[in-house]
């Protein structure tokens, strides 16, 4: 009697050490691996490259259920193990990228920025240079478009605020070259008119 | 013994199959689909990562050709759907730049046309700084089209749209009198009355039309000259307060003559601005907040000559050419009365530019 209990403890023993278990913490380490990814903008920056991981993930996750409906003694892991490496590897070269890919998107609106403010300013001299009481109609014109440009300068930033990069970068770019064309006319209404006199400040 | 039933196996899955997936990959990548339509390559790659998956690990196992492959017919049907996509995504990226293209070409050709029409009407000043918000949005909409952004480019030429139909709106605030009935009426009475009083009198009168551009002088009731004049540097605005640049609408009448070296352009006829009524609006347009307190009413309101030829415009005044000046001068006295209005007939240059805005929103 005690030797068949103990042929029963040490086979309830083996089968026991035997039943496989799933690698949660690397899939746990795969999942906040993608999620660091995401927060860094992979899924706007390698989009492609963030949906296959994805895609990883969920295979990774079907092979676990797959595994947890077989019978426990034939259950295998390897696969769930080696597909967790793998989207946890990939996820962590997305972050690297995105990160990369972000900060030089994040590069060019700030050159473009300053350009824009660059061009903005020097307008803005060429104004305070342009003469008054010869055409009216005109220079009230100019400064409404300078000020309009300097306005937008505002969406820029606030478009880099949020990171919204190509926004920032188009929309400097378009106050770069309005600026400049406002310079252009300014310039040629003082290569025509001269630097003109005030006129006399008079009550209208 | 054991080769020749091996000879007869075949490959878990053809080779080519799976290239040809990858290949549609590729297809969707140039395509942008996951920028463009997220979902559907999102749903390719989740299927094509799962199978990869199932290739990977079926990659050792051998088949004998009569055995059913579930993954070779997955791979197909993926293969199948994906192509679907590629050719759906294509149109409908084509379709989207076409449509981005258009609305770019619309929204410039729409721009340049009202560009025109406001500086037909000198009205570039009542829009501030809408028209160059317009510019920046049409050059964002054209940058995001070259860079492939279709939507962000259709975005940014609805902005530009809407942008436009906002100045349209202005303009007809600003200026919609010059299309009311009721105001010409009004205006034309006004003329009636002024050249009614000249013939009574048997004196002269003047009578300036914004809309024309246009000084008549009357004597006895009857047309004796018409000049051409400049306005103020918002000259088709009502006149509200100092410094608008406005030129303003009203009887008046002539307060002081300026001779030679008694003004800087050439000579000037003083009006007696503001009248009673400009008074009364001043105070109303005050008292709302349309006008901050700190700003006065304004004066010196002259019909004068130009300071030099260069001079386009005036901060209010009305401006003839020199030599019209000095005959007009000559024939009129203090006290002498002025009729200033926005127009004499509906059909004026400013009511035509406002229908003609209107049709373009139409259009549009």
């Amino acid at each position: 009697m005690d030797k068949r209990l103990a042929m029963m403890s040490v086979t309830c023993a083996l089968v026991f050490t035997a039943c496989a278990k799933s690698p949660t913490e690397q899939i746990e380490a795969a999942e906040k691996s993608l999620k660091e990814a995401h927060a860094s903008g992979a899924s706007t920056y390698v989009p492609e490259e963030y949906a296959k991981t994805e895609g990883i993930l969920a295979a990774l996750k079907k092979e676990e259920a797959d595994q947890e409906g077989k019978f426990a003694l034939i259950r295998d892991y390897g696969k769930v193990e080696q597909l967790a490496v793998a989207a946890k590897n990939d996820a962590e070269r997305l972050k690297t990228e995105a990160t990369k890919k972000k900060e030089e998107a994040k590069a060019s609106a700030l050159q473009a920025q300053q350009v824009a403010q660059d061009a903005v300013k020097a307008t803005l001299e060429l104004v305070a240079k342009a003469p008054t009481g010869k055409d009216r109609a005109a220079l009230e014109a100019i400064r409404a478009d300078v000020e309009a440009l300097k306005a937008s300068l505002n969406q820029v930033q606030m478009a880099m605020d949020t990171s919204d990069y190509p926004t920032a970068q188009t929309k400097a770019k378009a106050i770069h070259e309005k600026s400049h064309a406002v310079s252009l006319e300014i310039e040629a209404a003082l290569s025509k008119i001269g630097k003109g006199k005030l006129s006399a400040a008079k009550k209208k | 013994m054991i080769t020749a039933p091996l000879s007869g196996c075949v490959e878990a899955v053809p080779q080519d199959m799976i290239e040809a997936v990858e290949n549609i990959d590729r297809d969707l990548m140039e395509l942008r689909a996951a920028e463009f339509s997220p979902q559907d390559y999102t749903q390719f790659a989740h299927q094509w990562m799962a199978l990869k998956t199932r290739v990977q690990a079926d990659e050792d196992l051998i088949r004998w050709p009569w055995e059913p492959n579930d993954l070779e017919i997955a791979l197909r049907r993926l293969q199948e759907k994906g192509s679907h996509t590629v050719a759906r995504l294509t149109r409908e990226r084509d379709l989207l730049r076409r449509s981005a293209e258009d609305r770019i070409a619309r929204v410039e050709n729409r721009s340049r046309i009202m560009s025109l029409q406001v500086s037909a009407i000198d009205s570039r000043l009542v829009l501030g700084q809408k028209p160059v918000e317009t510019d920046l949005l049409v050059k964002q909409a054209r940058a995001f089209y070259e860079q492939g952004r279709y939507d962000r480019s259709l975005d940014a030429s609805d902005r530009a749209t809407q942008n436009l139909a906002m100045q349209a709106s202005v303009l007809t605030s600003e200026l919609g009198r010059y299309a009311n009935r009721d105001r010409i009426s009004r205006w034309q009475q006004m003329v009636k009355d002024t050249v009614t009083w000249s013939r009574i009198h048997r004196t002269s009168a003047i009578v300036i039309s914004k809309a024309d551009r246009v000084l008549t002088l009357y004597r006895n009731g009857q047309k004796v000259l018409s000049y051409p004049v400049r306005l103020g540097f918002n000259g088709y605005r009502e006149k509200r307060y100092q410094g608008d640049g406005a030129t303003p609408e009203g009887r008046y009448g002539i307060s002081r003559k300026r001779g030679q070296g008694q003004t800087q352009f050439y000579r000037a006829l003083v009006l007696d601005y503001p009248n009673e009524d400009d008074r009364q609006r001043y105070q109303i347009a005050r008292k709302t907040g349309q006008i901050p307190a700190s700003i006065g009413i304004g004066g010196q309101i002259e019909i004068h000559g130009g300071e030099n030829e260069m001079m386009a415009q005036t901060l209010g005044c009305i401006m003839l050419d020199n030599p019209q000046m000095a005959l007009l001068y000559n024939r009129v006295g203090k006290g002498t009365p002025v009729t200033i209005v926005g127009a004499l007939h509906e059909h004026n240059s400013v009511a035509l530019t406002l229908a003609a805005l209107d049709d373009r929103r139409e259009e549009t």
